[in-house]
Order: C-alpha cells, then structure tokens, then sequence
C-alpha cells in the first residue's frame, strides 16, 4: 500500500515538472515570481490528488454498487 | 462631517475607489473594470454572495462621479457600524476572516470569477460575522491562470495565524506593523521547526518563503506556468483544511478569574449591573465602547438594550472568549476587539493614514470604564487628569467606576511595587473628571468602596 502511495506522490510530483506552458499574469496585485512559481507547483500536485480522489470516490460506489447488487437475493427468492 | 475626497485607504486597485460625499460612502467604479463589474453582477455572483451575507450589498445610486472621466457606475455601499482591523482582531476571528475569505474564492470559480484580492482588510465583522467589503475584487477567471491573490492570503492569514497558533498567540501583533501581511520569510523564522512536517505549512510557508527569495529578481515570463481549475480548487481546499486544523485555545490569565477574586458580595456585583442599566437608561446612547471588557459580561448588558458595542480588552484570551461567546449565542451587536488602551492602535499605512487610529474612529456616544482606572493609574503611571483628557476625547458620556487602594484588586496591582500614588484618591479623581466632564449621578456600591459614576462631557 505504501508503494502504491509513493508511486501516487511520485508521480505528481513529475507532474509538477510537466508544467504547461501558457500566458503571463497580470494585475494591480504584484502576486510575486516566486508565489507564482510555487503555486504552479502545489497545485499541479494538488490537482493530481483531487482528481484521484474524485475517481476513488466514484469507483468506490460503483463498487458498492456491484457488492449491494450481488447480495440482493432474486426476486423469487423472496 | 467629511467633504468629498477620495478614502485614504482607496487608492491601490484602479478598479475603483471609495469617496465620502455630504457624509454618505460611496464607491466609483471605473470603465477600465466596467466588463468585470458587469459580469460580476450578470453572473448572479454578487446575488449568491450577498444571499449568503459573505458580500456587503450596494445599491446603484445616480449621483455624479467624484472622477467624471474615469467612471463607469456609483455604487453606495452599506454602511460598515465600525470599521475594525486584523490586529484588533483575536485568533477566531482572524480565522473566520480567513475561512470565509476562502469561501467566497470558492463560490466565484463556480460564477467563472476570481478573486483578485485577499487582504484582510476586506473583512469586516458587521451583525457578529465576518463580511467581505471590497466589491471590486472579483474579476474573470481565466482558465490556467494561478490565483494572484495567493500569497496575500498566505501573508494576511496563513502565517499570522501558524504563528499564533504554534508560537504564540500575540505574535497578530506583527499585523501592526506589516500592513501587507507577515513577511513569509519571517514567519517562516519564527515557527517552530516541527511545523516542517506539516505538508501545508511546510510548502504555503517555508518553501513558499524560499521561493520567492529565490526568484526575487526574476520576473515570470510569458510561458510561465498553468493552474488547472482542479489544481485551484486542490490548493483552496488545502488551504481551507489547514486554516481549520490551526487552534488555539485560551488557557487561563491574568485575569481571566477577575469576577470571582472581586473583594464585594454577589449582591453589590448585582447592584452595579443594575446601576450600569440605570444610567444607560439616562442617557441613551447608540454606541457603546467597553473598553477594558474582559470577556464582556458589562457589554452585553449594554448590548441588550440594543447599542452597538465595542468589546475591548488587551488580554488575547478574554477577547477570544468573548468572541467564542457572541457567536455561540448569535449575540450580534457586540464587536470584541484587541486593543491595548496604554498603546491604542495608531494611524497606519500609507502616509500614515491609511488606516485610522482607535481614537479616530470615535467618538462614542458612551464609553465603559469599569475596573480600568487603576490599571491605567497604577500599572501605566498614568495621573487621572491625563486620563479624564483622554476619555474626554473619545466620549461624550461616561461610566467610570472609581476603586480605592484599599481594594483587592489596587492592592495586588501595588504588591510588587512602591506605592508612588500619593495622588490616587477619589477627591482628586473626582477633580480631574469633573474639569472636563459634568456628574450626573453617581452610588457607592454597597458592600465595598467603589463608586460608580455617570459623567457627561462639558461643551
């Protein structure tokens, strides 16, 4: 499991490094390169964890929805 | 009463601004914000934040613009009761700023709409809760692009309220002083090393810290980098779980146990409660300043009979209780506040008057002094005429309860010290009151030798 894990952060991470490149920033608020740069950097690893999560969540009830159908007993059994 | 000028703390954002004119705010908005503005309002934005009470609401008003040339639309904003700041403010309310701060990011990505600001000077605390004021903060969002306002909200909340929470809670203090927010580089200084094992306090600070001192000198180039909507709301949800999981809680102080190490009876506690009511009632006032509240029992006494109360004490964990305390019972016309008498908040920023000083925002119709004047006498040195000056700069009425040396409380204050205060005696209290204010009544309070004073300002 914690391999699992490790791989999981792992490869975040190297999405992080995959940065897509796009357009400049700009406003009033001088938001910092350095804030810029980590932003980018968190939040590409974050993303990557909030999609696995919605994915979980949603295998996880199509799994229970699997499990709670095969324990149902048929119809004319009841 | 204000003439027509453009607010001293209005000026960064050229969105807009705010102005006073024949003593009613208003706020310009300028054409060069007009599609923002619009979409803004189109969007159903301002209807859900306002439905939800995170948005002051605003009218459009047809009057003429204080800049004719630049101006898209007026706008006339609810009036804030007391405009408070986030040094005044105890660890929960800063963390409520905070959270719903956060909040209302949330809500405007789901409008297609960003937050381009997250100052804590945005927040105010209107009914008891903490309201954003700062209508022209939101502008598109444009897929990819990262939240600008990030490390703002790092600086004005994250790390203020790391340092209270793991260092020490007076550490707000630096608030004061960095009216940007704390410096990351700093709180990332003074937290302690163990909050390097904390994922969230470990990149949003430290390496955020490290980041920005190592590309200070670099600009970000037109192939920056990208920030997926998910990957926003990835970094906004772990940045709401960390605010949430920072605590702290009021131990006891130094005078936490104040109304049970009183030297008088229940009975005169009674007596005084009901004499505080009584000359409430004489004379009426519509705003209150309890100052040297502890956690407000006199306050909401006034607040009951529905004034608008400031709440103030200098100890962080009576101001924390009373907060915790009107927002249990949905007490909504108290404002707890820190707020150090000896040291009142002074005229900040810009110019020196970006932010107005405690006494500016004055002055109350009545101001609370009950057992304050020793504190002030004895433990600040200060001689009662210079403090009858003062209260008679920032009231028009007052309540004043007068405590001999005699009294446990004035003893304690004098056990570790030499009794300099030969002229700490209710005659001479009496006569550096009464040069500024006229008595209207006045009852020693049965069962000890305080007396309880109603003084209302001469001219």
């Amino acid at each position: 499991m914690n391999r699992v894990r490790m791989t999981l952060i792992v490869l975040s991470f190297a999405c992080v490094v995959c940065f897509i490149f796009e357009r400049p920033a700009h406003a009033y608020l001088d938001m910092g390169t350095g804030s810029f740069f980590l932003q980018v950097a968190i939040a590409s690893f974050l993303g990557v964890l909030v999609t696995l999560k919605i994915y979980w969540r949603k295998l996880k009830k199509r799994l229970a929805l699997i499990f709670s159908r095969k324990k149902d007993p048929p119809d004319n059994e009841v | 009463m204000k003439s027509e000028s453009m607010h001293d703390s209005s000026f960064r954002d050229p969105s807009g601004f705010i102005f006073y004119r024949n003593n009613v705010l208003y706020r310009q908005v300028n054409r060069v914000f007009q599609d923002d503005f619009d979409l803004f309002i189109d969007s159903g934005l301002y209807a859900a934040l306002a439905n939800k009470k995170f948005l002051i609401p605003h009218e459009e008003v047809d009057v003429t613009p204080a800049v004719p040339s630049t101006s898209y639309k007026i706008i006339k904003p609810e009036i804030v009761p007391f405009v408070s700041y986030p040094y005044e403010w105890c660890f929960s309310q800063l963390k409520d700023a905070a959270l719903m701060t956060l909040d209302i990011q949330k809500t405007a990505l789901e409008y297609d709409m960003t937050l381009k600001d997250s100052s804590a000077y945005n927040v105010q605390f209107i009914n008891g809760k903490p309201v954003f004021i700062d209508t022209l903060s939101f502008e598109k969002y444009v897929e990819g692009k990262p939240w600008v306002a990030y490390g703002q909200f790092c600086r004005h909340f994250l790390a203020p309220l790391a340092l209270m929470s793991y260092r020490d809670v007076r550490l707000n203090q630096l608030l004061r002083i960095y009216i940007d927010g704390v410096p990351l580089d700093l709180a990332s200084k003074l937290l302690p090393f163990s909050t390097r094992f904390k994922f969230s306090l470990l990149t949003n600070i430290h390496i955020h810290a490290g980041s920005r001192k190592h590309y200070s000198d670099k600009a970000i180039k037109p192939s920056g980098g990208r920030v997926s909507r998910m990957g926003l709301l990835g970094l906004i949800d772990n940045l709401e779980s960390t605010v949430k999981k920072l605590r702290w809680e009021p131990g006891g102080t130094e005078w936490a146990d104040y109304y049970s190490d009183t030297n008088y009876s229940p009975e005169a506690f009674e007596r005084k409660k009901q004499v505080v009511a009584e000359f409430l009632d004489e004379i009426k006032p519509a705003t209150a300043w309890d100052l040297g509240a502890n956690t407000g029992e006199f306050s909401r006494i006034v607040s009951k009979k529905g004034i608008y109360t400031i709440s103030s004490d200098t100890d962080p964990a009576a101001v924390e209780r009373n907060y915790l305390h009107c927002k249990k019972n949905g007490t909504s016309n108290i404002l707890p506040l820190l707020l150090d008498l000896t040291n009142p908040s002074p005229s900040l920023g810009w110019a020196g008057s970006e932010r107005d000083s405690f006494i500016a925002r004055g002055p109350a119709d009545v101001v609370l002094a009950l057992a304050l004047l020793h504190h002030l006498a004895v433990s600040n040195n200060v001689p009662f005429p210079r403090i009858a000056d003062f209260f008679s700069r920032i009231c028009r009425s007052l309540i004043v309860e007068y405590i001999p040396k005699s009294d446990s409380q004035v003893r304690r204050l004098l056990a570790t010290r030499k009794d300099i205060f030969s002229d700490y005696t209710r005659e001479a209290f009496e006569k550096a009151f009464e040069k500024h204010f006229k008595i209207s009544g006045s009852e020693k309070l049965r069962d000890s030798e305080r007396v309880l004073y109603l003084y209302r300002r001469r001219s």
